[in-house]
């Protein structure tokens, strides 16, 4: 799994660095920067659900959980 | 199309010649800047073979061709990621919309029956008769419409003029553009092989990507590698501005010294254009894509620009900055935001200011961050443009002085088209 970010929808609202602190944080202009955007279903298990939160709370729908594509 | 006869004019606003040096592969038949005809081109060139797409990705790889837009994707991976049959499409990219590349232009305005050719290869390759031509140049638009005249296979043939900007020409966005919808790169990551123009399968590639798969098919694999390197045979089209011996477009073999392209001077590089990467000292580089991007440089759009000592490099590298900010498609907020906040820490260090840290950390989160390479590029040409300018003393010179006493003299153009 992994995280992505609809840049063309993102307007920086910010509740995705609230609900997932762990792999998102803000920049200065308030417009989220992924630290590690793969979400091992395993390694990572306790985020899932917070990254699963974390995409519904997106007031624009900009971010998502995907599934690892092969080239993505 | 008088004027096309008297094409001596130069390509984009570089002042400079075309020209070849050593073997004239593509440039072949335009002797002194003389735009190739049908009847010239067929006197100049064999007759196409026919490719299929497995046979044509095979001969693509055997050469390691790679795309010559910038990205310098390898074309049989792509040849073989698109469906080939009557759905297929094949894309042209002629945008060029660097200011400082001239090459495609070029191409364009002087072969443009070499560039139709290998449009005609791609497609017979996959099965279709669906070829668009973008290109946003008046005067290669004008030499490709001449050429379509010419040709009795025009029927396959859509040519496309648009004024789409720098982001515009983004292949995604020009697909979509060349589609009825908006030049602008897609949020989602689509593949333009599996849906490209009018949501089908599409091959799409620059110009010049076309022209050397045309000369591939022409001279064969063994002959096609016959001079350039062995990683990536052939020539290639460069565009030289600056404190060169010879600014203009250039034919060259791959695999030669940069040196011999930029000559003595000492002045700092830019290799690869607004999206590419400074250099103080490229001497021990040579004109292979492949090498370069081991040393960790792109060669982009194929510009090798070097300043010269009467310009303020500084404000070279801020006027690139803001027009790279002016040229955002403004739809990601991190390129919105952070390409101006680079060109202003660039004209406040060109002030005396000290904001160089500040800078760096605005421009190291930027790549990966757009719906297309935009904000990665522009924070690339930054980030080495501080490296460069640090080491070269510039830096310092500006922060005791707030200036370093030398003019703007736009050597990287900046104005548009």
């Amino acid at each position: 799994m992994r995280l992505e970010i609809d840049w063309t929808r993102c307007d920086g609202h910010g509740l995705c660095a609230r609900l997932l602190p762990e792999r998102i944080s803000l920049d200065p202009d308030g417009f989220p920067v992924i630290g590690d955007a793969r979400l091992d279903p395993v390694a990572d298990a306790e985020l899932l659900r917070p990254a699963r939160a974390a995409a519904a709370a997106c007031p624009v729908l900009a971010l998502r959980v995907e599934r690892t594509r092969p080239h993505a | 199309m008088s004027a096309l006869a008297a094409s001596g004019t130069a390509p984009g606003g570089t002042t400079g010649t075309v020209r070849a040096w050593g073997t004239a592969r593509l440039l072949a038949g335009t002797g002194s800047r003389r735009r190739v005809d049908l009847a010239r081109h067929r006197s100049v060139h064999a007759p196409l073979r026919s490719y299929d797409a497995a046979g044509l990705a095979e001969a693509a790889e055997a050469v390691r061709l790679l795309g010559r837009g910038g990205a310098a994707f390898p074309v049989a991976v792509k040849l073989r990621s698109v469906a080939p049959g009557p759905r297929a499409q094949v894309l042209v990219n002629g945008s060029e919309g660097e200011p400082a590349s001239g090459k495609d232009r070029a191409l364009l305005r002087l072969v443009p029956h070499l560039v139709l050719d290998g449009a005609v290869l791609v497609a017979r390759a996959l099965g279709t008769g669906r070829v668009t031509v973008a290109v946003s140049d008046a005067e290669a638009h004008a030499s490709l419409d001449a050429a379509l005249h010419e040709r009795p296979d025009r029927g396959s043939f859509r040519l496309q003029r648009h004024d789409h900007g720098f982001v515009g020409g983004e292949v995604r966005a020009l697909a979509r553009a060349v589609s009825g919808g908006p030049a602008l790169p897609p949020g989602r990551r689509v593949l333009p092989t599996v849906q490209g123009v009018d949501g089908d399968p599409t091959f799409a590639s620059n110009a010049e990507t076309f022209a050397q798969l045309a000369l591939l098919a022409e001279l064969g694999p063994a002959a096609y590698a016959s001079v350039g390197c062995a990683e990536e045979p052939g020539t290639t089209l460069v565009t030289l501005l600056g404190d060169v011996p010879h600014a203009g477009v250039v034919e060259v073999p791959t695999g030669l010294p940069l040196r011999a392209l930029l000559g003595e001077g000492t002045g700092p590089v830019l290799v690869g254009g607004y999206h590419g990467t400074w250099l103080a000292d490229p001497s021990d580089l040579v004109l292979s894509r492949p090498a370069l991007r081991a040393a960790g440089v792109s060669l982009g759009a194929a510009v090798l620009a070097r300043l010269p000592h009467d310009t303020c490099a500084l404000g070279e590298a801020s006027a690139v900055a803001h027009w790279l900010a002016s040229e955002s498609a403004g739809q990601c907020g991190p390129c919105v935001f952070g390409l101006p906040a680079l060109a202003a820490g660039l004209d406040d260090l060109a002030r005396g200011g000290d904001a160089v840290a500040c800078l760096r950390s605005r421009a190291a989160p930027l790549p990966g961050r757009g719906a297309c390479a935009h904000p990665d590029g522009a924070a690339r040409f930054v980030a080495s443009a501080l490296e460069v300018l640090a080491a070269t003393g510039e830096l310092e010179v500006h922060r005791r002085q707030g200036q370093c006493g030398r003019p703007l003299r736009y050597t990287l153009p900046v104005v548009a088209r």
